[in-house]
């Protein structure tokens, strides 16, 4: 019981920090249709960024999120203008595929070529720092992490549901076509948009960099799991997006503390199917187009 | 890392055709060397692509070596020359090069590649054209399994056997200061998995209580949910069968989880002398036990002449040297060796001559079964002050082993 409720506790602080990662990667789904294969590889961007910032000076890891959101979502925009806007529109979803893909190809490159293939890590003096609570053993970073995570999702809600740029966002969303006679400029949504999903990347690769040895493979791992967490919520759902990271982390968790960790990621996928055969959509995915 | 694959192939497909390419429009057809010209030495290392930080630790092994032995005058009077070229960590590749370095650069001796996954094929290629191949870099079981008579893997083991000199320790010990109870976890790969199999059936066999035994995929993310698992079961050992990143997770997950067991071993990860302190924290590295074949502070002799030599053709510090390039170093010494003892340098030779005796190297004295798996053990070392130092076996050892483990700092 002690090992069930240990691992719970651990699963909601992980699902967390993929639910941020994920809920980049289905805004932008949800905006463009682009399947971004490159969200992996950009949140190590931001891990390796805040590796240099923490080593070269000193800059705490969560305090760095301030320099490397703002290099990340100009990453994010830049991708959209040069490399994804000039495709045609109807093969958007085929080709961004390839194009997002070349892009993780890139960075993962140049990474490797910067920093080497060496494992790295970002050792602030609390990284294996825990609280005892109850007995049981709560992650300082991990437990930062999920706050932080939290209000960088509040923040993203914020912005779709406050402002005006989120009201154009939503409009693409559900019908780009009649947002754009409404007088929403589409290119602009698309490339702020493409920038957003790629700056939550960058407190995500802070956080990632802080839990986990990291080089510049690491990203094909993942992708993986957020591709399959981006699914299970629903293509271009965020709350989807939530639940299903934070189910993941639970799922996977739990199965590896009492079961055996060969089944644990397994086991998430076997939730993913089920799910798929009942809702082909996933959890939160809409019927045609759907709302964030 | 599997999942990876698909999109790797087609990466290093395309890497490997502009290779084929280049390599087509660079070949200069050199001529065969008579006795008396220079040693042509060959060797296809990972200098770019997964292996490529290992590779280039490779590369300056072998070149240090090179440069070493031609200051001294070279082997049998001729002058060493070394041709390297790059595979991209791609096993299609380095059967091109080896190819290539014994039929069109014609070169006398090759010296293996990086890893037990270019070893491999490389060796085949290699065993064809009746050349002697040792290799510093591929000791897994699949390199052993085939059977070559040629080949000489240069460490002090098989990758496999790399825990034994831990429990050749544990069991040194009196019945009544050995762990009553041990816990396993293990990476599911073939160079980590059967290092702590094979210190748990010589536990087991001695009577200590397996409490705990879990294997893991590689894509196992978090090892807290294991740890736990383990912590629960409270081991007086526990046994790390592992790679790098996972041992770090390991011991990260346990520090968070407060529970220090009173032995700790890692098969690797914990035998990284840079990147192992960088991890976890250097005040938690207490303690800790791996097994390595070669590292800065190791009392093998001419280990002291390596570092002053390496550091001063590289820059850097003895402790961030990685053991590759002091395995890829032994590699030449090896050959040295042979000549020193016939007056011969060819591949019949070498082959013929390393089957017999024990040969000195920077990492212990070697000798080799048919098949050429090394017969000695690694060095067990145990991280104390903030240093890895050898603890067993007693006639190597700078120090004797500290157990309980210290507590972690936190």
């Amino acid at each position: 019981m002690h090992a069930l409720t240990q691992a719970i506790i651990l699963g909601v602080l992980t699902g967390g920090v993929y639910a941020l990662m994920a809920s980049g990667q289905t805004l932008i789904f949800g905006i463009m249709k682009v399947v971004n294969l490159a969200q992996g590889v950009l949140v190590l961007l931001g891990a390796y960024l805040t590796y240099t910032l923490f080593t070269h000076l000193g800059m705490d890891p969560f305090l760095s999120v301030l320099v490397t959101t703002p290099i990340l979502f100009l990453v994010g925009v830049g991708v959209q203008w040069v490399l994804l806007r000039p495709l045609h529109s109807d093969d958007v979803a085929q080709l961004s595929l390839l194009v997002t893909f070349a892009v993780a190809l890139g960075i993962e490159g140049i990474l490797s070529f910067v920093y080497g293939a060496t494992l790295t890590n970002v050792q602030p003096s609390y990284a294996n720092s825990s609280w005892t609570v109850f007995g049981y053993q709560v992650s300082v970073v991990r437990f930062a992490a999920f706050g932080l995570s939290l209000v960088m999702l509040g923040v993203l809600y914020l912005i779709l549901q406050r402002t005006k740029f989120g009201r154009s966002v939503r409009a693409t969303v559900q019908n780009p076509m009649s947002a754009q006679l409404l007088g929403v400029n589409a290119e602009r949504v698309s490339a702020i948009g493409f920038g957003i999903g790629t700056a939550t990347a960058a407190v995500a690769g802070s956080v990632f960099g802080m839990l986990n040895s990291f080089n510049p493979g690491s990203h094909y791992d993942l992708i993986s799991r957020l591709l399959t967490i981006v699914v299970l919520g629903g293509l271009g759902s965020i709350g989807g997006a939530v639940v299903a990271a934070v189910g993941m982390g639970v799922a996977s968790s739990v199965v590896a503390a009492v079961a055996s960790p060969i089944w644990s990621d397994f086991s998430f996928f076997v939730v993913l199917l089920l799910v798929l055969l009942i809702r082909p959509r996933g959890l939160f995915g809409a019927q045609t187009r759907g709302a964030l | 890392m599997r999942r990876t694959h698909i999109f790797r192939l087609l990466a290093i497909a395309v890497v490997s055709v502009l290779a084929l390419v280049l390599a087509g429009c660079g070949g200069s057809g050199s001529s065969g060397t008579a006795d008396g010209g220079p040693l042509k030495i060959g060797a296809s290392l990972s200098l770019t692509g997964d292996f490529s930080d290992s590779g280039k630790a490779a590369q300056r092994g072998y070149e240090l070596w090179a440069d070493t032995v031609n200051k001294s005058g070279g082997i049998l009077g001729r002058h060493v020359e070394l041709t390297i070229v790059d595979d991209a960590s791609s096993p299609d590749q380095v059967v091109t090069n080896y190819t290539n370095l014994i039929t069109k650069d014609k070169v006398d001796i090759v010296f293996g590649p990086f890893s037990s996954l270019l070893t491999v094929p490389a060796s085949r290629i290699v065993n064809r054209y009746g050349y002697s191949f040792i290799e510093p870099a591929g000791g897994g079981p699949s390199v052993f399994d085939q059977k070559l008579g040629n080949l000489f893997f240069v460490q002090p083991a098989p990758s496999t056997a790399g825990g034994n000199v831990f429990a050749d320790y544990i069991l040194s010990l009196p019945p009544d200061q050995r762990p009553a109870t041990a816990g396993y976890a293990k990476l599911d790969d073939p160079f980590a998995a059967p290092i702590a199999e094979s210190i748990q059936k010589r536990f087991e066999a001695a009577g200590i209580k397996t409490v705990y035994d879990q294997t893991y995929p590689a894509e196992t993310a978090d090892m807290t949910p294991i740890m736990s698992g383990m912590v629960a079961a409270k081991p007086d050992v526990i046994v790390g069968g592992s790679q790098e990143a996972d041992a770090f997770a390991q011991m990260k997950a346990l520090i968070q989880l407060k529970y220090s067991p009173k032995w700790l071993f890692e098969s690797n990860g914990a035998n990284s002398p840079a990147d192992f302190p960088a991890a976890v924290g250097a005040a938690n590295t207490e303690g800790v036990f791996s097994s390595a074949d070669w590292y800065a502070d190791s009392s093998v002799p001419g280990s002291a002449k390596f570092i002053a030599d390496y550091v001063a053709k590289y820059g850097g510090t003895a402790a961030a040297i990685d053991p590759t390039s002091a395995e890829a170093y032994s590699a030449g010494m090896l050959l040295e060796a042979v000549a020193k003892k016939t007056g011969k340098i060819d591949n019949a030779t070498i082959i013929s001559t390393l089957h017999s005796g024990t040969w000195p190297t920077l990492v212990g004295d070697l000798s080799w079964d048919q098949y050429g798996a090394p017969q000695g053990s690694f060095l067990l070392i145990q991280w104390v002050g903030g240093k890895p130092v050898t603890v067993y076996p007693p006639a190597t050892a700078g120090a004797t082993p500290v157990a309980p483990k210290p507590v972690w700092a936190g």
